[in-house]
């Protein structure tokens, strides 16, 4: 019968028209429904049910109060700020303005996991070079923590040699020739702390605000609070390269307490750009709307009657997926780009490559995708061996993200869009001043993990050009000037897209849930154009 | 007017006994007036009752002339049989509230003008309620009628006058006017300019040539005034002037010059928040890093009124280096449904017929952002055409990718409050751009890989608010710009 339905040009003309009477149908069964399943009730179901009964008594009575779902709330659990949205659940990623004016409509983030040494690109500190191979002062040690450093430590100098670029004047090794040339551009925040000095935890620090897992993650907050512009492509996207997953895994893009429908989606740079997109062999377009039809009807009955917000999540994931198949592949296909172009960048398609990537979070930034992650594992530096000491495998990182990220910039502002695109670069921590010799001996160089300073730029989308916050100490050790904790900056990147941070919010276990968690955060003012 | 009911409930020698407190309390008022120290304790928690009781000779003393006038009307005659009562009671709870009112002025750490007015007034209504009551016996004549409406009059001018002043202690002085709609404050011809407010109150007049007078002024302008200024002397001290700072306070001088660390002022804006004796005083904005840098540069360099803005070594560059905080203001995206009004008929239908490709800029803003980008090719001159109600209330809009031609031009020239265009590959020209140049608001405009040559440039440069042109892939070269302001505007 309602093969019929949709077969009628009349219904299926219009959608809405076609959902209504599919409602209406609906209605019309359930009675019949109820009766059928009453009738199929035994002893046992009551007995089973009525424990679980109580339960729900008990929850219905409270559970509007304990767990509102995407619908508006008026008034928060504390009281005070007021969520100031309507999320029509049926529609989680239609787009919603930001709550005042934007300086930036996305934000395209490079996250250079494992933690890119901060004194050999960025925070140039002359006076660790003299004291190279001195023993490391006890009183920066005293009361530290380290993830591999033992025993007293020698300093080690930068492995690079610095020189100032651009009209803006600002400190910059030789390892980063293509970025040099934007160092007009860019604004460092070189005062960036944390307080977590693994991998997986500092990456959650800065990628969900949080160091546990189960939190939000930016984009997936940012998809919440603005919606999808281009309905025809997920408004978070992730690409990763550099061999391996991050350590944080994919809870970085997770979307945590918020519904799924907000998550990151994982797109890979070669072969089929989301896995088991296409349709199966044999099954043509027209077969999968069809199947689509009917597993939306059956979903959409079983939100009528539970009201979970993670069915309208699936419906809408169900449905993005059926319109992805066309734009989705037609944006990840870097094969459209002159060959000018994948040489600036040094893409060659059908790699896992960051320039692949980079030439990619351009794409999307066109075709109005919110937030693009893009992550490039292999930083961490320890010089425990050659792909990942200082002087070797931190050289083929630099040439690896360097040309792109040049190629990312030029693209960006040729096209007009580094005035609406907030790009953010940075690691999870800094690197210590101390050299790290954990084989003894060896020809690696290395540094451990300094969640006490770290260095990020950000360029374009209302942040100030040719500017840099914050400073370190003389051994690039410890700030001294204007520190900037991961929520400040959260804090200040949701603010160049419209919104005050602590009113993008969402009640989860009593509390109103931010990405900025409940520790006052602050918008850096500074680095604000 | 005709005949007064004369149920007298008191007798004359009543109403001269109630003036007995009355002038006590005005005898104690003047030997110990408020002085912005705090004597007792146990009077200032009394005295915090002032605001609670206030209310209620108020409320008696506006129902007066009130029931007089009801009570005019045949039926309500009865009315008029209470208002000798509520006189005396407005009385007494008056002069209740007033004593509470002098304990909280002399125990709170009060003085000025403004607690000056609003004693004074507390004092001079209960008088005059005092004399309503004595009036009314000779209210029956015509003229004993008429002074007694007159003191009436007084009365309420009176309650309202000190009323508003106690409104401006506890609320702060601009209570009234702050929140008022902008049409109404220049009707009234109001300003709620703080400065203009600060130096209408400000006496001294300082030298802003002097060290003095440039950076350590404005901090304490900023910071202390309002506790230590022309209205408030908490602890006797004043910094609203250089006389008055080298004074000091009730435990003596502040500022030892040449000595900052011997410097009680210098000692308190150093101490922890938590400190009872810090300052500014926990809940208040503390000073920022350079700020007592730029006090403890003065004075050690001998805290001078007179040397001059450069001779004191030592101090922070610029006070605008100071942390650049960003207001986040609460916001009523109601405000929005008004200024939206007008459009939102055509709005709605035009994001009906076009999803996602016109939305509102933001939560309380009424200018939209059109976005056909997203449409690409399918996106034509005739589709814009749909957009005409709204064309003013666009601020930005993309076109790249589109069909549109030059024959769109004059609809987007009517875009009378765009700042930002796109029109890269579209199909325009530098007749269409040309078309562009009364857009008085653009900023940016983007041409990349169209068909525009050096010809549009001048008239397109030349724009008052055009600071960014994107001419990438056109037949535009660097040498295109024959001014170094136009090249600078240019981008490729």
């Amino acid at each position: 019968m309602r093969e019929h339905d949709h077969d009628d040009p009349k219904t299926s003309s219009d959608p809405h028209i076609a959902e209504e009477q599919e409602r209406a149908a609906l209605t019309g069964m359930l009675p019949a429904e109820k009766l059928a399943y009453l009738q199929a009730q035994t002893r046992r179901h009551f007995l089973r049910n009525f424990t679980a009964g109580v339960g729900t008594m008990f929850l219905g009575a409270s559970l509007p109060e304990l767990c509102r779902s995407v619908h508006a709330t008026d008034r928060s659990i504390d009281g005070n700020l007021r969520i100031d949205f309507v999320r029509d659940p049926s529609h989680p990623l239609s787009v919603l303005p930001p709550q005042f004016a934007p300086t930036a409509k996305r934000i395209i983030y490079l996250h250079m996991a494992g933690a890119p040494s901060q004194l050999e690109l960025f925070d140039y500190k002359p006076d660790l070079a003299h004291l190279d191979g001195k023993d490391c002062p006890q009183s920066f040690l005293a009361g530290k923590r380290f993830a591999f450093i033992t025993g007293v430590p020698k300093l080690l100098g930068p492995q690079y040699p610095f020189h100032r670029a651009g009209q803006s004047g600002q400190w910059i090794s030789d390892r980063l020739p293509h970025l040099e040339k934007h160092v007009d551009d860019l604004c460092f925040i070189k005062s960036m702390k944390t307080d977590q000095f693994n991998h997986a935890p500092a990456q959650l620090l800065v990628q969900t605000g949080n160091a546990r897992l189960g939190y939000a993650s930016i984009g997936s907050w940012v998809t919440y609070g603005l919606g999808t512009e281009n309905q025809n492509l997920p408004g978070f996207i992730v690409l990763i390269s550099g061999g391996n997953m991050p350590d944080g895994g994919k809870q970085l893009w997770g979307s945590g307490f918020l519904p799924s429908v907000y998550q990151g989606v994982q797109c890979q740079s070669h072969g089929d750009p989301v896995l088991y997109l296409k349709n199966p062999e044999g099954v043509s377009r027209q077969a999968r709307r069809s199947m689509l039809d009917i597993v939306d009807e059956i979903n959409r009955q079983e939100h009528k009657e539970f009201g979970d917000p993670e069915t309208v999540s699936r419906i809408a994931q169900y449905e993005m997926a059926f319109r992805m198949q066309m734009e989705a592949t037609d944006t990840m296909d870097i094969h459209k780009e002159s060959a000018a172009t994948l040489a600036a960048y040094g893409a060659r398609p059908g790699e896992a490559s960051f320039a692949n990537n980079c030439l990619v979070a351009r794409r999307l930034a066109e075709r109005g995708v919110r937030f693009i992650q893009l992550y490039h594992w292999g930083w961490d530096s320890h010089g425990a061996a050659a792909k990942e000491a200082l002087n070797l495998g931190f050289q083929d990182r630099c040439r690896e993200t360097d040309q792109p990220i040049g190629a990312l910039l030029d693209d960006l502002k040729q096209r007009g869009m580094l005035e609406d695109t907030l790009v953010v670069w940075g690691g999870e921590f800094g690197r210590t001043s101390m050299k790290e010799n954990r084989n003894g001996g060896s020809p690696f160089v290395g540094r451990d993990h300094n969640p006490g300073a770290f260095t990020i730029w950000m360029a374009g989308g209302g942040v100030k050009s040719g500017y840099t916050h914050g400073k370190t100490d003389a051994m690039g050790y410890e700030i001294v000037k204007d520190p900037v904790e991961v929520r400040d900056l959260h804090a200040t990147m949701l603010y160049a897209l419209g919104f005050d941070h602590r009113k993008l919010n969402y009640p989860y276990q009593g509390l109103e849930q931010k990405l900025t968690t409940v520790n006052p955060a602050r918008v850096v003012g500074e680095v604000l154009a | 007017m005709a005949f007064l009911p004369r149920q007298l409930i008191f007798t004359r020698r009543h109403r001269l006994v109630v003036l007995v407190p009355t002038l006590v309390l005005v005898s104690l008022v003047l030997a110990f007036p408020p002085d912005g120290q705090e004597h007792s304790p146990w009077l200032l928690f009394a005295g915090k009752f002032h605001l609670l009781t206030i209310h209620f000779p108020i409320a008696l003393l506006y129902l007066v002339p009130l029931l007089e006038l009801i009570g005019r009307h045949k039926r309500f005659s009865h009315l008029r049989a209470s208002v000798e009562f509520m006189l005396m009671l407005g009385l007494l709870a008056s002069l209740f509230a007033a004593s509470l009112g002098w304990a909280l002025a002399r125990n709170g750490g009060y003085s000025g003008r403004i607690v000056a007015q609003h004693m004074w007034g507390g004092l001079l209504t209960a008088l005059a309620c005092w004399l309503c009551w004595i009036l009314r016996d000779h209210a029956a004549s015509r003229r004993g009628n008429i002074v007694y409406w007159a003191a009436l009059a007084t009365t309420i001018a009176l309650v309202s006058w000190t009323g508003y002043r106690g409104g401006q202690l506890t609320q702060g002085e601009n209570h009234l006017t702050e929140g008022m709609p902008a049409p109404l404050q220049s009707l009234l011809g109001i300003s709620t300019d703080e400065s203009a407010a600060a130096d209408a109150t400000t006496v001294a007049v300082v030298d802003r040539n002097t060290f003095y007078g440039a950076r350590v002024e404005p901090i304490f302008a900023k910071n202390c005034y309002s506790c230590h200024g022309p209205n408030k002397q908490r602890g006797k001290l004043r910094l609203d002037s250089y006389k008055t700072i080298l004074r000091g306070g009730k435990h003596g001088a502040v500022i030892k010059s040449g000595n900052a660390v011997g410097s009680e002022l210098f000692h308190r804006i150093n101490l922890p928040q938590t400190d009872d004796n810090a300052m500014p005083p926990s809940g208040k904005r503390r000073l920022t890093p350079d700020e007592i840098k730029t006090i403890e540069a003065w004075i050690k360099a001998g805290a001078s009124e007179t040397s001059p803005l450069n001779s004191v070594q030592g101090a922070p560059t610029s006070i605008a280096a100071a942390p650049k905080e960003i207001e986040l203001p609460e916001y009523d995206p109601s405000i929005a449904d008004k200024a939206r009004s007008m459009h939102a008929a055509d709005v709605a239908s035009l994001q009906k017929r076009y999803p996602d490709l016109l939305q509102y800029e933001s939560r309380t803003s009424a200018m939209l952002s059109l976005n056909a980008s997203l449409v690409g090719e399918k996106f034509g001159d005739s589709d814009l055409a749909f957009f005409r109600p709204i064309l003013e209330q666009i601020g930005t809009a993309d076109f790249s990718g589109t069909s549109i031609t030059d024959h769109s031009s004059d609809l987007i020239a009517s875009m009378k409050n765009l700042r930002l265009l796109r029109l890269s590959r579209t199909r325009v020209t530098d007749d269409g751009v040309m078309r562009l140049h009364d857009l008085a608001h653009l900023q940016s405009i983007n041409l990349l890989g169209t068909q525009v040559t050096p010809a549009m440039l001048e008239a397109i440069a030349s724009m008052p608010r055009m600071e960014r042109l994107y001419v990438a892939n056109t037949k535009i070269t660097p040498a295109s710009a024959n001014t170094p302001t136009l090249k600078q505007k240019l981008i490729f």
